[in-house]
């Protein structure tokens, strides 16, 4: 089994890049729309999923690995991400019992 | 008219200009009000109607889907791809719904659980494309480290105040924030890429070609010299190592029909040796490759990365404790200013130890 050589597949790049743009949008709106803080940071992991979808799939249709390398940067980004924000979720609850982002808009002042 | 206005161009389904593409190319409207079905599903699911609109906003949004996939100008029927193409669908099927009901769901923790659907089923569309090892990294970084992490700090956070309340969902996670400016956005930012996508990007350039592959085989599988030998000695096990080299120096020659190499066989005679498709490196060893011998310099700076997310972690989460002036002068290995009586028989007995 040749996995390397074989074609793209009836599958074309659009369609995973279609997916991928559908994926980021709900995340996108998921990020808008609600309120939970761990939510909200669940839902850019959303996106970066899509992300890494459509690099994967740009990678794999100029057979060129450096898409893979890259996604590989964006699960270190995305781990880092997560340690960090839920390390500010932590401290922020213990200030505030509440996941609520809307009983933080003092902080933006 | 009509047509011309939503399609771009006046017979439906017409290849556009852009084959290698994949997609018929258009620059109508038809792209947009694709993008606004979408959104429109996506607002009767997130926004605060009862049961009958998340019901009406899932049959929507199946259909949108239904109808970007054929449009999309694909058919599931016919072709060697038949079984990759619905195993396409099932995944991408899994992988939507899973995302709209991780962002609708009341329930953080259920939220984080269908996120791992997610995450499976992107793990099934990248051994799709024939990228097992991101596959499985993902399974094992993303459903196994991260969401663990989240779940952590779920459960860190929901505690009920009381064994009564557990069943009680707080207001803010049952009500969105401002749905409708929410959907907007995103119909804007879905907008942009359906209508670049569907209108065909000029400067995309064609797909990699059967050449092109095999010179990026050639390359990596020449810096893997084991494995390199053991191919072509499995064709030829009288070939006289090392292979000659072209006129560029390289021990690996691309023709039309895969990699070669020329040598001396056991009989004297210089010839060729075809390596076969399929000791060429796996997909592994190409990322493998790319990650070290191309971006070293990033790996060494996603390593950095993890390390000071880890100190950043640690310090943020880490308890403030209040140290009194006591504390504090002992922490120096000063005497302490109160309770002189029990400090001082405290130090003869360190001062006895020592």
């Amino acid at each position: 089994m040749i996995l390397i050589a074989s074609e793209f597949g009836q599958l074309a790049l659009a369609h995973y890049l279609l997916l991928s743009g559908v994926l980021f949008t709900i995340g996108l709106v998921g990020f808008l729309s609600r309120r939970n803080l761990i939510v909200m940071f669940l839902c850019t992991e959303l996106m970066f999923q899509a992300a890494a979808i459509a690099m994967v799939a740009a990678g794999r249709y100029y057979f060129d690995f450096s898409g893979q390398v890259f996604v590989i940067f964006i699960l270190t980004v995305a781990a880092a991400e997560a340690a960090l924000a839920l390390a500010l979720v932590v401290l922020l609850y213990r200030r505030k019992p509440t996941l609520n982002a809307e009983d933080w808009r003092d902080l933006r002042e | 008219m009509l047509s011309t206005i939503l399609w771009g161009h006046d017979a439906p389904g017409k290849p556009g200009g852009l084959e290698p593409f994949g997609l018929v190319t258009m620059d109508g409207i038809l792209p947009y009000i694709e993008c606004l079905a979408v959104v429109v599903a996506l607002y009767l699911l997130v926004g605060r109607g009862g049961r009958g609109t998340k019901v009406l906003g899932v049959l929507g949004g199946f259909a949108s889907l239904a109808w970007i996939y054929v449009m999309a100008g694909e058919s599931i029927a016919g072709g060697d791809g038949v079984a990759r193409e619905v195993l396409f669908l099932i995944f991408s099927a899994i992988a939507i719904s899973a995302a709209v009901r991780m962002i609708t769901h009341d329930r953080p923790v259920y939220s984080a659980i269908n996120f791992v659907f997610v995450i499976l089923s992107s793990a099934g569309l990248f051994l799709l494309l024939e990228a097992e090892f991101m596959a499985f990294a993902l399974v094992i970084v993303y459903a196994g480290a991260v969401l663990v992490t989240y779940m952590f700090v779920l459960m860190l956070a929901q505690q009920a105040s009381s064994p009564d309340k557990v069943t009680e969902v707080p207001e803010y996670d049952r009500l969105a924030r401002e749905p409708a400016a929410a959907v907007t956005v995103g119909f804007i930012f879905l907008a942009t890429i359906f209508g670049s996508i569907y209108q065909g990007i000029p400067d995309l350039p064609p797909p990699a070609g059967t050449h092109d592959r095999n010179v990026t085989r050639a390359e990596v599988l020449e810096g893997l010299p084991r494995q390199f030998r053991s191919a072509v000695e499995s064709v030829s096990p009288t070939f006289q190592w090392p292979p000659a080299e072209n006129a560029d120096g390289r021990l690996i020659r691309v023709d039309e029909e895969g990699l070669y190499v020329v040598g001396k066989v056991e009989t004297g005679a210089s010839r060729a040796v075809r390596i076969p498709d399929d000791a060429g490196p796996r997909n592994t060893q190409f990322v493998g490759w790319d990650l070290v011998a191309r971006f070293p310099a990033s790996l060494e700076l996603a390593g950095i990365i993890l390390l000071l997310a880890m100190f950043g972690a640690v310090i943020l989460a880490r308890r403030q404790i209040e140290l009194g002036e006591d504390e504090l002068r002992e922490s120096v290995g000063m005497p302490r200013i109160h309770d002189w009586d029990d400090d001082d028989t405290s130090l003869d007995e360190e001062g006895a130890a020592t």
